[in-house]
């Protein structure tokens, strides 16, 4: 079926988008967690996609063989820490400060994570717009003839 | 919210000769027809009763996601239109040859 096709790439894109908006929440729940002096902390994570960059002609084999973490459309998504220097405060009475008075939270820029979930719900939308037309036009197909 | 399900219309008595008459006289499909119907309606039913395991699965908040749920349930939605549209077709045929005059 043709639209099928396109409902699953549809769905492949509000899947990614809907994956970067859980780790961008992720992030901010954890932004004002506090590292151990020595120990790790919360290592922020942001999503990556890869395109394999498909030729045309391999479109519908692409679409046939999609498995093996590619999506419908055609895209490796993979979920990678993010490095980053931690941020530090000082505040000697804190039960997790180093010997300087230092106390160390997870590195979590939150205006960058509150970008990432606007572009990612309008991302979300121009699927939803995409897939409304793959539908609308299987619907019009339908009419053919009555 | 009980769907019933949509019977198979398999042994269907009244379409049984034409399927045999095709099958012995040309090379078409072998179970005709009436197998293709129904097939199609089977096909349909699955899809419709998907569709409510779905709903039963987000109402209990089991299901993965939202838009995979809407997405199925527009498969199914268009499924049913399609099947709708061929049998409005179909019939209009058949009362189209039975209105014919001899």
């Amino acid at each position: 079926m043709d639209y099928r096709n396109a409902f699953a790439i549809s769905a492949a894109g509000m899947d990614l988008e809907r994956q970067r908006v859980d780790v961008a929440t992720l992030n901010l729940a954890n932004a004002n967690t506090v590292q151990a002096p020595n120990g790790r902390g919360y290592q922020p994570m942001r999503v990556e996609e890869r395109s394999l960059g498909v030729l045309p002609g391999q479109f519908a084999d692409m679409l046939r063989a999609h498995g093996a973490g590619t999506n419908a459309a055609g895209a490796t998504v993979t979920i990678e820490p993010l490095d980053g220097a931690p941020r530090q405060a000082y505040d000697p009475g804190h039960p997790y400060a180093d010997e300087h008075g230092f106390v160390r939270y997870a590195p979590v820029d939150t205006a960058s994570e509150m970008m990432t979930m606007m572009s990612a719900i309008r991302s979300y939308e121009a699927n939803v717009a995409a897939l409304n037309t793959s539908r609308q036009m299987a619907v019009k197909a339908l009419e053919i003839g009555g | 919210m009980a769907i019933e399900p949509i019977q198979a219309i398999a042994a269907e008595p009244s379409l049984a000769p034409l399927a045999a008459t095709q099958g012995a006289g040309t090379s078409g499909p072998v179970g005709g027809f009436g197998q293709l119907v129904s097939q199609g309606l089977e096909r349909v039913n699955t899809q419709l009763l998907g569709t409510q395991t779905d709903l039963q699965q987000l109402a209990l908040g089991q299901a993965g996601s939202v838009h995979q749920v809407m997405i199925r349930m527009e498969e199914a939605r268009l499924s049913f239109e399609l099947m709708m549209q061929v049998r409005n077709r179909v019939l209009e045929a058949y009362q189209d040859v039975m209105r014919m005059q001899l």
